[in-house]
């Protein structure tokens, strides 16, 4: 357990700094993010009141920006399963600062992903009906299903990790949240039992949480891939999905890595190796996603299919040509000799990288749901899409909804992991060796992996 | 405050007692609704289809909507008059549009710009039924595919399903945009998706859906394909049929005749 | 008790406000108003009892939506033997023509909404449009 002195000593003051003490500019942050909310808030009554003919959707493009929201967010928080799950099955050290905010991303967005559906339903009083009346056989169902099991998992891995530092601020005295720290503490005092039983539960958490991350996106891609609507109806949607979500998901805890480092002075925590790292990652990511792509697109025009490649050609030359090159010029064009050159993969070369990303991903989920529906297989006259002022408000609604309850969270919480910091500096160097000593010849560290 | 676990489970298990009593009274007091009584079904081992005859629709005069106005009027279908949130049930698209799989370069000169009535086919295999998640939509024993207007929730997911593009949903409120409203027949409200329901409530009081009775020229020919002898089946004998993109496997009933 | 003469007065104020809506409607004779349904003149009898219809008429109609519309079956038996049609428009409505002189009397009273009439029409409203 950390008391104040070893706080002191190990110096992990800068940590706390935002929790203790609030700022003119938390203050104008949040002013400013709830009046955006308040504003997304108002666009949507007046859909509820007046029906989904205030958004710019019709008769035959149904889906538009409200469902590209919910793959959007659906995607980002894969972001927080892969830095704080998987890296830290794989033990790899220099996620030790940056596990809390990713999965707290993680956490957060699921919550638009899904408020993102409900507020495109026509008649939202009874979302519950698909819980009453569940029909199993509809890929909606299973999204229910699988993304409910994502949330609930991954904010039982957010908060696992999160008793260490509770119980410290509850030894630290917190004057009036103190109350608050001691029934989330869960009385945790750091003894060896407790802590070994956390490590053993944090690590469980971990690993069933990445079949899970996988299902969800998979489950997600199956929304479109289970229509016989032409250029959704393919194979290669599942693990497509799931690599644009990584993808996405990675820009988006860099982007969030940039603001908080600023905004809360965490330059020591937070240094350039970790964006380097982060930017090898998304480098990876976007030859998966540059792959993926072209196999989507090369086999479809290889197979000349008539209904396929009436869509296929309003993506590249025709109706959509803007916003699909747009999309590639983005996903591609601008962040891969950015992430190539080690030398522009610095804080500001990554969050350049990452801001491209994340627009063109958004970008390419519309380009992915629209067009399809624009040349169904009977093409109906006149069908245009342009988004009205109600789902551009809610969706900047539903961001800055996030960015407020991420700022709040950080308020009440550091947002670096100080456990995880003080066993990076203590227990971990000696772990790293032991372990290093065990791959080299000749020598036995007497452990029973023979 | 010091409880022990035996102590727990005997408050907890007095609490259950408590809550259960009101809902206990209840179940024990209650006059019992009755069941409403068990009839044979009308539509019972019949398999609804529609054929409509090509050549007697085009001898109609330029124009004619009779089918058309006599369903959207008998089911108070909204005409909302904004192309992108219409509502419509059965409607008029091109020869070439309603059948593009059977296009070439040396088709029936004839058949060019030649309006196809079009509607729900009541597939056989409906693709638009399996994404309901509420199971407002099913398909019924007799074929026709339904619609639970009270379960919808809006989520448009059938509109995705369905390769012909027959669903239409109500992006706001219907009720004012019905010229001369039924009484018969309920109206909807915003945020549900409707569509043609092969009159499913005239076939009950024995009566032909609404476009066939209306047709002058007689082209619709309505009827049990399970029934030898109908006029459907003695129709469909002999004659080109057509189907609106067979080659999907959805199995439309809905069969043209050229 | 301490601060007492800050405690008693409040509570009592406290009283009186909780209280207050109570006290009003039987002062000023509120309390007395029974919801006045307009029963038709012509019919003579309903399709259940009075008593069965006032605790039942709710989970009969959504009985006879999930008959209609999911089960396909339309005709009901009553106790007395007679059939009638599962209709809200043309069974109930057929004799208690106008909603707002019949049914919303006690719903309204009673605070009760159905979305009912947002889809189902009654007859004495086709003739006002």
């Amino acid at each position: 357990m950390l008391n104040k002195e070893q706080i002191l000593v190990d110096k992990e003051i800068p940590l706390l700094g935002h929790v203790k003490r609030t700022g003119k500019g938390f203050y104008i942050t949040v002013s400013i993010l709830t009046a955006l909310v308040l504003w997304g808030l108002y666009a949507y009554l007046t859909q509820y009141r007046i029906g989904l003919g205030v958004t710019g959707l019709s008769r035959q493009i149904f889906w538009g920006v409200y469902i590209t929201n919910f793959v959007f967010f659906i995607g980002i928080s894969h972001a927080g399963t892969f830095i704080s799950a998987i890296l830290r099955v794989v033990k790899a050290e220099w996620r030790r600062p940056i596990s809390r905010l990713s999965e707290l991303t993680t956490v957060f967005i699921l919550f638009f992903g899904v408020g993102s559906v409900l507020i495109d339903l026509g008649r939202p009083d009874r979302m519950l009906y698909a819980i009453r009346y569940a029909h199993f056989r509809s890929p909606l169902l299973w999204d229910v299903c699988s993304i409910g099991t994502y949330l609930t998992v991954s904010s039982i891995c957010l908060y696992l990790a999160l008793i260490p530092d509770i119980a410290l601020m509850r030894d630290i005295g917190m004057r009036k949240r103190q109350w608050f720290y001691e029934i989330l503490s869960l009385g945790f005092t750091g003894t060896e039992r407790q802590w070994y039983r956390l490590e053993r539960a944090i690590m469980f958490m971990s690993i069933i949480v990445i079949p899970i991350m996988i299902t969800v996106h998979t489950v997600v891609s199956y929304v479109f891939a289970m229509t016989i609507q032409p250029m959704w109806h393919s194979a290669i949607f599942g693990p497509y999905f799931v690599a644009g979500a990584l993808f996405s998901g990675i820009a988006t805890v860099i982007t969030i890595m940039v603001i908080i480092r600023k905004a809360y002075h965490l330059e020591d925590y937070l240094k350039p190796i970790h964006f380097y790292n982060l930017g090898t990652l998304l480098l990876a990511m976007t030859l998966l996603w540059l792959y993926f792509t072209l196999g989507e697109y090369i086999t479809t025009i290889y197979g000349n299919e008539p209904s396929q490649m009436a869509i296929f050609w309003s993506k590249i030359t025709g109706q959509y040509a803007p916003l699909f090159w747009l999309h590639f010029v983005l996903c591609f064009v601008i962040p891969f000799p950015i992430l190539a050159n080690p030398k522009t993969r610095t804080i500001k070369g990554t969050l350049m990288a990452s801001i491209s990303i994340n627009i063109g991903m958004w970008l390419e989920r519309f380009v992915i749901i629209v067009p399809t529906l624009t040349k169904q297989r009977v093409p109906i006259e006149g069908a245009i899409y342009i988004p009205t002022w109600v789902e551009w408000s809610i969706l900047l609604g539903c961001l800055s909804f996030f960015s407020l309850l991420y700022v709040l969270f950080t308020k009440f919480f550091p947002i670096v992991p100080i456990w995880e910091i003080h066993e990076g500096r203590g227990k971990s160097i000696e772990e790293v060796r032991k372990r290093i000593q065990r791959y080299l010849p000749g020598i036995d560290t007497g452990d029973d992996i023979k | 405050m010091e409880i022990s676990r035996r102590g727990f489970l005997k408050i907890s298990g007095l609490t259950f007692l408590g809550l259960m009593a009101k809902p206990g009274w209840e179940v024990v007091s209650q006059i019992k609704p009755i069941e409403p009584a068990p009839a044979p079904t009308y539509f019972e081992g019949k398999k609804w289809a529609m054929a409509i005859d090509l050549r007697k629709c085009w001898e109609a005069k330029e124009g004619c909507k009779e089918c058309i106005n006599a369903c959207h009027r008998l089911h108070n279908v909204p005409s909302i008059g904004y192309l992108k949130e219409e509502i419509k049930w059965i409607w008029t698209i091109d020869y070439e549009k309603a059948f593009p799989e059977q296009l070439h370069d040396f088709n029936e000169e004839e058949y060019k710009g030649k309006s196809v009535v079009v509607f729900c086919n009541h597939c056989d295999d409906p693709p638009c039924i399996r994404y309901c998640p509420t199971r407002a939509t099913w398909k019924r024993e007799d074929g026709i595919v339904m619609m639970d207007f009270h379960r919808c929730i809006g989520c448009r997911y059938c509109m995705a399903g369905c390769p012909y593009g027959s669903r239409s949903f109500n992006w706001r409120d219907p009720r004012p945009f019905i010229k001369k409203v039924n009484l018969d027949f309920p109206t909807r409200t915003k945020g549900v998706v409707e569509k043609c329901n092969f009159c499913e409530e005239r076939l009950v009081q024995g009566l032909l859906p609404a476009c066939v009775e209306a047709c002058k020229e007689k082209a619709l020919i309505f009827g049990d394909l399970n029934d030898p002898g109908s006029e459907i089946r003695r129709a469909l004998q002999g004659r080109h049929i057509l189907q609106r993109q067979p080659e999907l496997g959805t199995k439309p009933k809905v069969f043209y005749m050229v | 008790m301490y601060d007492k003469s800050k405690i008693i007065p409040g509570l009592l104020i406290f009283l009186g406000l909780v209280a207050f809506p109570i006290l009003h409607n039987t002062v000023s004779g509120k309390a007395e108003y029974i919801p006045k349904t307009e029963i038709p003149k012509d019919k003579k009898e309903c399709i259940e009892s009075k008593a069965f219809i006032r605790v039942n008429h709710k989970n009969l109609l959504e009985d006879w939506k999930a008959s209609v519309v999911r089960g396909g079956l339309r005709v009901y038996q009553a106790t007395n033997q007679k059939k009638y049609t599962m209709s809200l428009n043309r069974t109930c409505m057929d004799c208690h023509r106008d909603r707002t002189k019949f049914c919303d009397q006690c719903h309204n009273y009673m605070g009760v909404t159905n979305k009912c009439w947002d889809c189902h029409l009654y007859p004495k409203e086709l003739e006002r449009r």
